[in-house]
């Protein structure tokens, strides 16, 4: 991929505008809105299926309970994860990887590797619309191998040694992680030394227990911080013309 | 079903969670997922070409995204296990194809277990108990789906906001949320162990030498292979390091 190809294509923004936000953005806002809604009715088919089938419907203190639970540990992350990775995801993604789930392991991963090998900017539409293909395209994979998985390949993992079993679940994700932070340090290396130091200082901060006083498990306050607080130190920098995007900065 | 002879100790339950109706009970909302994946998939491959995105970046774009999910799936695969023993093959390939992920699933079904007195790999858990999981990583897993539908209309809001509506700062904007967000993941990930450590930043500098590599002889595959490489050798120092030192911390 050439620089002048590049150039080329954000030379003619305004007309690439126009299809984005006109025809794209609103057809998306209007499927996704309807598709993920329809999932949520859906979702239920296991618990209506339990009860419609089988009888089994659990007292209404013990859903309510439960649902309190998972609300008090999780509530947080139902709007901080779509605020925080929408800048990655774009809308379209948005609508797909809150879905499709497996978002940190997953779909943000293969977004950004694909926008890296199409050569497009992240947050433009050009990016949004890569986004959207990649992970399409990881849905499908997905799909296929816990679909085969689950079928097939559960005794064969079982009958792997215990040390590669514990290998695929604890080291894969972090390898995935360090390469994708890797890979947008590279265009902003300060940036990514000031995220990195502000995530593992609330981390520890976390850990060690200088956050209690905050209401919950504060796992929340990690990921604000780390996110806005990295974005807005990226926004004070730029006006200080310490940062510049990749294409422009051309050392 | 196959299920009871890969566990070995079978709870009651598990021949309902087993069954076929919680299988065919899975089946629409994974067909959902998928129908919204095409339809995206179509709209975004035929508006980038008008937008002046070229037929071969939309193949990388598409190929990358296959390539880079093949190692992660493999590893929900995994993660699915403990999920599978606890919740039976249905609802675990439900809530992992789509909607959640193994952090939130196992805890939420715990939680719903535990309104019980039980916990999750306990003998004696109930059909009851085991419905009251269902329902809560059901009904917990719906925030994300409500705020996503409802929501994401008004993001561009609050990213317009950040940037002062300048446009070229988005780019920034967007690339230092992402930097925070996978620092985040990344900080986790280093707190848990040293193999852990070893796999993040070996998982980084093959990232930065791949891309260093492509960008300077202009490989195109390597870009794609790039994040799949990344991890497999990631993967294996966080193997080598567990085997040879243990962990630190």
């Amino acid at each position: 991929m050439s620089e002048s190809q590049y150039k080329e294509e954000n030379a003619t923004g305004a007309g690439e505008q126009d299809v984005y936000n006109e025809s794209f953005v609103p057809y998306v806002n209007k499927w996704g809105r309807r598709t993920n809604v329809l999932a949520v009715l859906l979702s239920l088919g296991p618990a209506v299926a339990l009860l419609a089938v089988f009888g089994i419907l659990p007292p209404r203190a013990a859903i309510v309970g439960a649902v309190a639970s998972v609300a008090i540990t999780f509530g947080w992350a139902w709007f901080i994860e779509p605020l925080s990775y929408y800048p990655v995801l774009g809308i379209p993604g948005t609508y797909m990887a809150f879905l499709s789930g497996n978002i940190s392991n997953l779909r943000l991963p293969c977004a950004a590797a694909a926008q890296e090998a199409s050569d497009v900017e992240t947050g433009t539409p050009q990016a949004s619309i890569i986004s959207t293909v990649a992970i399409a395209a990881s849905i499908f994979v997905n799909t296929a191998v816990l679909g085969i998985g689950s079928v097939a390949l559960v005794s064969a993992f079982q009958a792997l040694p215990e040390l590669w079993r514990n290998a695929l679940e604890s080291y894969l994700v972090p390898a995935v992680f360090g390469a994708i932070f890797a890979q947008f340090g590279r265009d902003y290396p300060r940036v990514a030394g000031i995220g990195f130091s502000i995530a593992l200082a609330m981390t520890l901060l976390l850990e060690l227990g200088y956050l209690a006083f905050l209401p919950s498990y504060p796992l929340y306050a990690v990921i604000i911080v780390s996110v806005f607080g990295t974005t807005l130190i990226a926004r004070w920098m730029w006006q200080h013309d310490m940062i510049s995007p990749p294409d422009e900065a051309n050392e | 079903m196959m299920w009871p002879e890969l566990v070995p100790l079978v709870p009651a339950y598990m021949d309902i969670a087993n069954s076929r109706w919680l299988w065919l009970s899975t089946v629409p909302v994974v067909l959902v997922v998928l129908l919204q994946a095409t339809i995206f998939l179509r709209r975004a491959w035929n508006d980038g070409k008008e937008m002046g995105l070229s037929e071969q970046k939309l193949k990388t774009g598409f190929k990358t995204g296959i390539i880079s999910a093949i190692g992660p799936s493999i590893a929900v695969l995994a993660g699915m296990l403990a999920l599978i023993a606890t919740v039976g093959g249905p609802v675990a390939w439900m809530r992992l194809t789509v909607i959640g992920s193994v952090a939130f699933e196992l805890p939420a079904a715990e939680l719903g277990v535990s309104q019980f007195g039980y916990s999750l790999g306990d003998e004696g858990i109930t059909e009851t108990a085991y419905a009251t999981a269902v329902w809560a990583m059901t009904l917990g897993g719906t925030g994300w789906l409500l705020v996503s539908a409802f929501g994401t209309r008004h993001m561009e809001t609050v990213r317009t906001k950040i940037s002062n509506g300048n446009e070229t700062l988005i780019p920034i904007i967007s690339a230092a949320a992402m930097l925070g967000a996978f620092a985040y993941f990344l900080s986790g990930e280093i707190t848990a162990g040293t193999p852990e450590t070893g796999s993040v930043a070996v998982g980084g500098l093959a990232m930065l030498g791949l891309l260093h590599l492509a960008d300077s002889r202009d490989v195109q595959w390597l870009r794609e292979w790039a994040l799949g490489a990344a991890m497999l050798v990631g993967l294996l120092a966080g193997v080598a390091l567990r085997v040879t030192v243990g962990s630190w911390w």
